[in-house]
């Protein structure tokens, strides 16, 4: 089951927010490791195996959408979900796979990033 | 006038010789002599020419001096002509009185002393012509007087009619600042008379929140004698009151001092209603930041709770009551979280403008709604004549037709008739070219007391279903895209009919396509 189990890197500058949604993608059956800063999950990156990034967009020093595009300079195929408060897509968000609004809650969270992990998956077995 | 300009002076003797000396006597003084040997000679002359002195004989043949006195006593003409009578033969008082009576000035006797003589007659001939230069000037005068009072008739006349022609109420007031009069388009607009509003009885027609203010600036410029403006609703014939800028300047003499005051009103009322929408537009837009600004900060601790009511909605650890409560606190978040996508989605951070296909946008909400529909058996009938294209922002166009489709399905809960037009159409009011997309229900209609109200934020008939704010959302978006929404409900026979028209313009958007920017889609 381990084998199977995608792990999320999770980043947001706030605790309470981040330890919820740990919480809840838990329960969903990932595995889940933390950042408090777009520059510690950088680092996370660089040395863990990570399937997922999911990122609050909005956050102080680097923006979500400044640490996807970081992150696809090293990994172009590590998928990076952009989480926000508002519902309008930022200008620099097209480094991201998906932009999210935090209004429409864990359930559907949970099904999309479902969906980009196995599109993600479709597009491994087909190479 | 100091020109010495001779006078006539006429000799009135039978007897050739004294004329002659007469003539002798005067000549050094300049005048006209003129001889006349008998009465009838004389009147002859009188008869043509004016004569300032007449030097006369008492006793002549055929006609005397006395008789000849009263013929020209008689004459207005000769009022003026002063009668010296010479006499050698009646010289008693009785004579005297009798040549007084009839209007002689003097009454020499012979002989007669020449300088005496000539010092009377230049006396009464210089008399004589002072009183014509007198005369002339007064006549002058008079002509001057007449002219002028022409000039002021006709400049007053014509002021009159300029007054009347401005498309501005006018009128003037004395330098008390009674109002002596009104132009025409006054009493047209006011309906009044001239007896129920002269002096300041006009500022009856103040509005009463304005009345003692106005006045009182008013007062101030009276006496102060600087120029009066003011802005405030004057009342029409009807009772409706209209936005006027009101000026009075003072009219100065050539001392400086006031001599009248004249005033005009100048109609902005429109002006005056394009600012306030302008203000009110502002006021929107500031209230869209703001409640945009509040919608996101209120969304991060949003999505926390509802993680939080996620992770409790199956806790092995809780009892059924306490399921319950989270049940019913996640149901409350989920309304929260409604109003908060209402709210920011009006709210957007600027963003460049890209070609949207309002065909696109209505059926996309159309297959969103398409649930609904069935649920509520509603039955669909679509008319596209057109793509649709304008510039903007596809979520928010996408909200406007999810409020007004949702509202159409809503009013239809016993099932109904939805209508979707989208046609290539022109501004009502500015033939503007644009898109038009009506949205007509078969539903329950709209209830004349809230016709006014349902643009307004928080004004809702579905009671808790609402936020309030759809339509307000949805004006605000429209307006920003300089368009138009507008409703219309009518009962007929058997049902109701709902219509919202919206318009948005955007000819020659089709011309732009392709210069937009890749997005990604939104949940």
């Amino acid at each position: 089951m381990d084998k199977h189990r995608h792990v999320i890197l999770c980043v947001d500058d706030e605790e309470n927010p981040l330890v919820l949604r740990k919480l809840v993608l838990q329960k969903a059956g990932y595995e889940v490791i933390t950042a408090n800063s777009a520059e510690t999950a950088l680092q996370i990156a660089a040395s863990h195996s990570i399937d997922l990034v999911l990122s609050d967009h909005l956050m102080p020093g680097t923006t979500g959408a400044q640490l996807a595009r970081q992150l696809k300079t090293h990994n172009p195929k590590l998928p990076v979900v952009l989480l926000s408060g508002m519902n309008e897509i930022p200008p620099d968000a097209g480094s991201a796979d998906l932009f999210l609004s935090k209004v429409e809650g864990p359930d559907h969270m949970c099904a999309e990033i479902t969906s980009v992990l196995s599109s993600v998956a479709a597009q491994r077995s087909r190479q | 006038m100091s020109v010495h300009e001779p006078v006539n002076i006429l000799m009135v003797d039978d007897q050739p010789g004294k004329l002659l000396s007469y003539e002798a006597i005067l000549s050094p003084l300049g005048e006209t002599l003129l001889k006349a040997s008998s009465g009838r000679e004389a009147l002859d002359h009188l008869l043509k020419k004016d004569i300032a002195v007449v030097l006369m004989d008492v006793s002549m043949p055929d006609i005397d001096g006395f008789q000849l006195a009263d013929m020209i006593r008689e004459h207005p003409r000769f009022e003026q002509t002063a009668i010296i009578f010479i006499s050698a033969v009646h010289l008693t008082d009785v004579d005297r009185m009798k040549g007084y009576q009839r209007g002689a000035v003097d009454y020499i006797s012979v002989p007669v002393i020449p300088e005496l003589l000539r010092a009377k007659v230049n006396v009464f001939a210089e008399l004589y012509r002072k009183t014509r230069q007198l005369e002339r000037l007064n006549r002058e005068l008079e002509q001057r007087v007449a002219e002028r009072t022409e000039e002021l008739r006709e400049s007053e006349s014509q002021f009159r009619s300029l007054a009347n022609s401005i498309p501005q109420l006018a009128w003037m007031a004395d330098p008390d600042g009674h109002v002596f009069w009104f132009n025409q388009r006054w009493y047209d607009y006011t309906g009044t008379l001239f007896d129920e509003i002269k002096g300041k009885a006009s500022a009856s027609l103040v509005h009463p929140d304005h009345a003692e203010d106005v006045l009182r600036k008013y007062e101030r410029s009276i006496i102060t004698g600087e120029p009066w403006e003011d802005t405030f609703p004057l009342r029409d014939k009807e009772g409706n009151y209209r936005w006027f800028l009101s000026r009075a300047l003072p009219i100065r003499d050539t001392s400086g001092s006031i001599v009248r005051w004249f005033g005009t009103n100048t109609d902005i009322t429109e002006r005056k209603q394009a600012e306030e929408a302008v203000v009110k537009s502002e006021k929107l837009a500031a209230m869209g930041r703001l409640a945009g600004i509040i919608a996101h900060e209120i969304n991060n601790p949003l999505e926390a709770i509802s993680n939080a009511f996620y992770l409790l909605r199956d806790h092995p650890s809780l009892d059924r009551e306490a399921l319950y409560y989270c049940k019913l606190a996640d149901e409350e978040l989920r309304r929260v979280a409604h109003i908060t996508k209402q709210a920011l989605s009006f709210y957007r951070e600027s963003q460049q403008l890209v070609p949207v296909a309002l065909q696109e946008v209505l059926e996309s909400v159309i297959e969103l709604q398409s649930r609904r529909l069935q649920l509520n058996r509603v039955a669909l009938e679509k008319k596209v004549e057109t793509r649709g294209m304008v510039q903007g922002f596809p979520v928010e166009l996408k909200q406007v037709f999810l409020n007004l489709i949702g509202n159409a399905v809503q009013a239809m809960p016993e099932g109904g008739v939805l209508r979707v037009r989208l046609i290539s159409s022109r501004d009502r009011v500015n033939g503007r070219h644009g898109v038009r997309v009506s949205v007509i229900d078969t539903g329950v209609g709209i209830r004349p007391e809230h016709a006014k109200r349902i643009f307004e934020p928080f004004f809702s008939t579905k009671e808790a279903k609402g936020t309030g704010l759809g339509l307000w959302i949805s004006k605000a978006i429209i307006q920003k895209y300089e368009g138009t929404i507008c409703f219309r409900s009518m009962r007929l026979k058997d049902r109701n009919a709902t219509c919202f028209s919206v318009f948005i313009p955007g000819a020659g958007a089709e011309s732009k396509l392709g210069k937009g920017t890749t997005a990604i889609l939104v949940a």
